[in-house]
């Protein structure tokens, strides 16, 4: 006990004026706001897909890029939540990227039952994998970055969301990008992967993020 | 929030503006409410005080992720629930860490220590080599299974002379194997 007291002095005397963290929302805006402008600007140097126009034709290609839209969003949110130590006290939005993931592979595998004839697999496979890897690199270390400022204590939680939000800027890109419509080839090669990054975030998140 | 919430939420205001009399009320009155919490958890050993000082060290580190627009107490039981967990994994995996050593000698116990590693059958070429008397014994002692007693009876010799004569030959074989 008087432990307990002798440390409360110790800490008191330390009661610097502290600056509160922003609200998470605010944060997440911070984190999606330079995501977009990283994204706008790469398809800006990479180029758009030739055939954007004729592909914005398409309503499975459309809900594709909304719902990856919308999971960027929703893990963005959760990750900004995640990074505090009571989720911000919104438990329900933190744990949101879940339905949204459910509701992606749902909306994925009706337009592969409505891919017919398929569309023609491209030449390429794994290369599209790496293109998104490389391309989330730089949106998930400063996501990673950022939340390491302030106090997860669900760290594997955090670091997963991160780097997949991270990686779904790096799947909008490539889709947004690359002349495909196998919707086989992207599952495989641009969503699938996803599985995996999601353990390496685990991973990464209690390496980076353990306070 | 309730009326307890407010007021620590309002000394938490003041704590993040510099008031070191605040803060120092608010981590009593924290570590007031948390001591029951952890103790209700921790049944091993008496480890709540160093478990109360880690929570109040990490409330301390992570106070500017509290604004004070939302209830107090959730935010300092998720901390505590998180340096509990920690405690708790670090106490469990050192447990486990000796329940394995244990269980190591345990295995090691269990093995016959007088047991020789050659069978009769994988030096039974040097054993034949041996004088007759003393081949004969070992082959009823290690091939067939007989006591030393019973090769006495068998051989017509007194169990004394049996046991010296398996001596001698052990030591023979000992001899011839390490050459």
């Amino acid at each position: 006990m008087a432990d307990i007291e002798q440390l409360v002095a110790m800490l008191a005397e330390d009661a610097a004026k502290v600056k509160p963290a922003p609200h998470p929302f605010v944060l997440s805006l911070k984190w999606m706001g330079a995501a977009t402008i990283y994204l706008a600007l790469s398809l800006g140097v990479s180029g758009l897909r030739p055939d954007l126009a004729h592909a914005l034709h398409n309503p499975w290609f459309i809900a594709e890029i909304v719902a990856l839209g919308l999971i960027f969003l929703a893990t963005s949110f959760s990750a900004a939540l995640l990074a505090f130590p009571d989720l911000h006290q919104k438990r329900a939005l933190a744990f949101s990227p879940l339905w949204m993931f459910a509701l992606f592979a749902l909306l994925m595998l009706l337009a592969w039952h409505a891919d017919d004839p398929p569309a023609p697999l491209p030449a390429h496979s794994f290369q599209c994998t790496i293109s998104i890897m490389l391309f989330s690199v730089l949106p998930a270390a400063w996501t990673l970055y950022a939340m390491r400022k302030y106090a997860s204590t669900h760290y594997h939680l955090a670091g997963s969301i991160a780097v997949l939000s991270a990686f779904c800027v790096g799947a909008l890109w490539l889709r947004l990008h690359e002349l495909n419509d196998s919707i086989v080839h992207v599952l495989e090669w641009h969503y699938l992967p996803m599985l995996g990054i999601g353990l390496l975030g685990l991973w990464l998140g209690k390496i980076l993020l353990k306070w | 929030m309730t009326e307890s919430d407010d007021n620590l939420a309002a000394l938490m205001q003041q704590s993040l503006n510099g008031d070191a009399k605040a803060y120092a009320v608010l981590l009593k009155e924290t570590a007031r409410l948390l001591r029951p919490f952890l103790a209700k958890r921790l049944s091993i050993g008496n480890h709540v005080d160093d478990v109360l000082q880690e929570v109040l060290i990490s409330i301390h580190k992570a106070r500017h992720t509290y604004d004070g627009n939302r209830p107090y107490k959730p935010w300092i039981y998720a901390i505590a629930r998180y340096r509990l967990q920690d405690f708790l994994r670090i106490h469990y995996a050192d447990q486990l860490h000796q329940a394995v050593d244990i269980l190591d000698l345990e295995n090691n116990l269990h093995e016959d220590v007088t047991e020789s590693v050659l069978s009769y059958e994988s030096i039974s070429g040097e054993i034949h080599q041996l004088p007759e008397k003393q081949a004969a014994i070992l082959q009823l002692m290690h091939q067939e299974g007989y006591t030393a007693k019973e090769v006495a009876e068998k051989l017509g010799m007194n169990e004394s002379a049996v046991k010296v004569a398996a001596h001698r030959a052990y030591k023979l074989l000992r001899q011839r194997l390490e050459r």
